[in-house]
């Protein structure tokens, strides 16, 4: 069983609306340093808009509006004296769709990482290799750094912008259903590649994939029309959940 | 919820219970053909343990083949888990019930014996743990199973007893030692059933409340009522 380690994010009460429309209705998490926490539900349950509010992606959508407590590292996500910039940085995320940019495979990890600081041609060369091999690419893409990253293969892609996402050392990986369009052996290699992560990354992860819930994460979270009806370690909501709702929507007995 | 995995449950609940209740009347016949000398139902229970032992494998491929195609979860995971377990006690109990008839076929001699001991002593209530196990998994009852529990101990005591009566009676008529060495074998039988219901009772526990508790000591057990919280961390599986 994997030890209990200190937290690294926590919410108490934390709502988000959409206008009039009240999406999450006072979740109450706390999120493990280096460990995968995943969220499941259905479609609309919520899951993907609580991801996106640990690293304020939501901000971005007019009308949003937030009550309650998200804090990382002790710290208010939605302080007023928070830098969003720094924020994201620290957080990073990777989409359903790997969005490579229409660069090179070498310029898709440098890119932020350029637009922060200035940094030596060999520092950047180190950082280059150092996440793609973390990524689990390295060895497929040394020979082609400089090639178009739109010439990968779909799973390829997403462990490049999986990749692109550690190049800046965040101590966070948002996932939101980092495997959906993937085939299998490509799934099974991000999966991999995230029990790999988590030694160094705290990773939420949003999935529609039950058992890959229960295959990657320590804990698990079921959302359900914007509630978190039950959140536990993963073994305990797969074997004997306490909630009647999630027992019947893990079993699919759910509506 | 996928209806075929849904059927599929309920036709390995179905088959459990056949089994289960192939294998109790299997005990009934056994027991009562030593206590009774009653041939014809040692021969039936002879016959019937091929088919007790068919359905051992039926139930045991329907497992795999619901393991492999459904991934399940939940109770739904439980009670695979049990029906595998409780499948298993089931055939060697099919199998001690044999054997008990085989003793009465092969040495008949060995049924004036059991009475003199006072046998039904022990296979009423050994023939009752096994009915109320399978009764406690039937009706999803972790109550009953819970009252299972305790008596193992019982039996034990009364196995005990009765083999030092045995051996008393041996000591005092040594032509009785022949018969007397095989009514050894089938006391250990039957005390080894109240062992298997034990463990169905067990395995009902974990299905419904998914505890786990085996090897407990019955003043271990105090948690286990119905109001106890099912989710109990140290009892996770």
């Amino acid at each position: 069983m994997a030890k209990e380690t200190p937290l690294k994010a926590r919410t108490h009460n934390f709502s988000v609306f959409y206008g009039q429309k009240q999406a999450l209705f006072d979740i109450s998490i706390d999120v493990h340093d280096r460990r995968v926490t995943a969220f499941i539900g259905p479609s609309g349950c919520g899951k993907s808009t609580f991801l996106r509010s640990i690293n304020r992606m939501n901000d971005l959508i007019d009308g949003t509006r937030f009550e309650g407590r998200m804090e990382v590292d002790g710290i208010d996500v939605y302080g007023k004296d928070v830098d969003v910039v720094t924020l994201r940085r620290n957080i990073g995320m990777v989409f359903q769709k790997s969005i490579p940019f229409p660069k090179s495979i070498y310029e898709n990890i440098t890119y932020g990482l350029t637009l922060v600081e200035k940094r030596s041609k060999s520092d950047l060369d180190a950082v280059v290799e150092n996440s793609l091999r973390r990524a689990a690419l390295w060895e497929e893409v040394k020979d082609r750094l400089h090639h178009s990253a739109l010439g990968l293969s779909g799973g390829q892609q997403q462990r490049l912008c999986i990749a692109r996402a550690i190049a800046v050392e965040p101590e966070i990986l948002l996932m939101d259903e980092p495997c959906s369009a993937l085939d299998p052996i490509s799934t099974g290699k991000v999966e991999e590649l995230i029990t790999e992560l988590k030694d160094t990354y705290t990773i939420v992860l949003v999935t529609h994939n039950m058992q890959q819930a229960a295959r990657v994460s320590d804990y698990t979270g079921f959302f359900l029309m914007g509630k978190l009806i039950e959140f536990d370690r993963t073994r305990t909501i797969f074997t004997s959940p306490s909630k009647k709702e999630t027992e019947d929507y893990i079993t699919g007995r759910f509506g | 919820m996928n209806r075929p995995f849904e059927e599929d449950l309920d036709k390995l609940r179905t088959r459990l219970i056949r089994m289960g209740s192939l294998v109790e009347e299997q005990v009934e016949f056994a027991l009562r053909a030593i206590r009774e000398g009653n041939i014809e139902l040692a021969r039936i229970v002879a016959e019937r343990d091929d088919k007790v032992d068919k359905l051992d494998l039926k139930i045991d491929k329907q497992c795999q083949r619901i393991f492999a195609l459904n991934q399940p979860v939940a109770s739904d995971l439980r009670l695979l888990l049990a029906a595998i377990k409780i499948n298993n006690e089931l055939e060697r109990i099919g199998d001690v019930a044999a054997e008990v008839a085989g003793l009465v076929l092969r040495m008949p001699d060995i049924v004036p014996l059991a009475n003199d001991i006072g046998i039904e002593r022990i296979t009423d209530p050994v023939y009752a743990m096994i009915k109320s196990s399978l009764d406690a998994f039937i009706n999803n009852d972790p109550e009953t199973a819970r009252h299972i529990l305790p008596t193992d101990s019982t039996i034990d005591s009364l196995y005990d007893e009765l083999q030092d009566e045995l051996t008393h009676r041996m000591c005092q008529d040594p032509q009785a030692v022949p018969a007397g060495a095989k009514l050894v074998i089938a006391l250990h039988d039957i005390e080894r059933l109240g062992d298997h219901a034990t463990n169905i009772a067990e395995n009902v526990i974990f299905l419904v409340q998914a505890k786990l508790v085996r090897h407990r000591s019955a003043s271990d057990l105090s948690d286990l009522s119905d109001s106890s919280d099912a989710s109990n961390a140290s009892d996770q599986p």
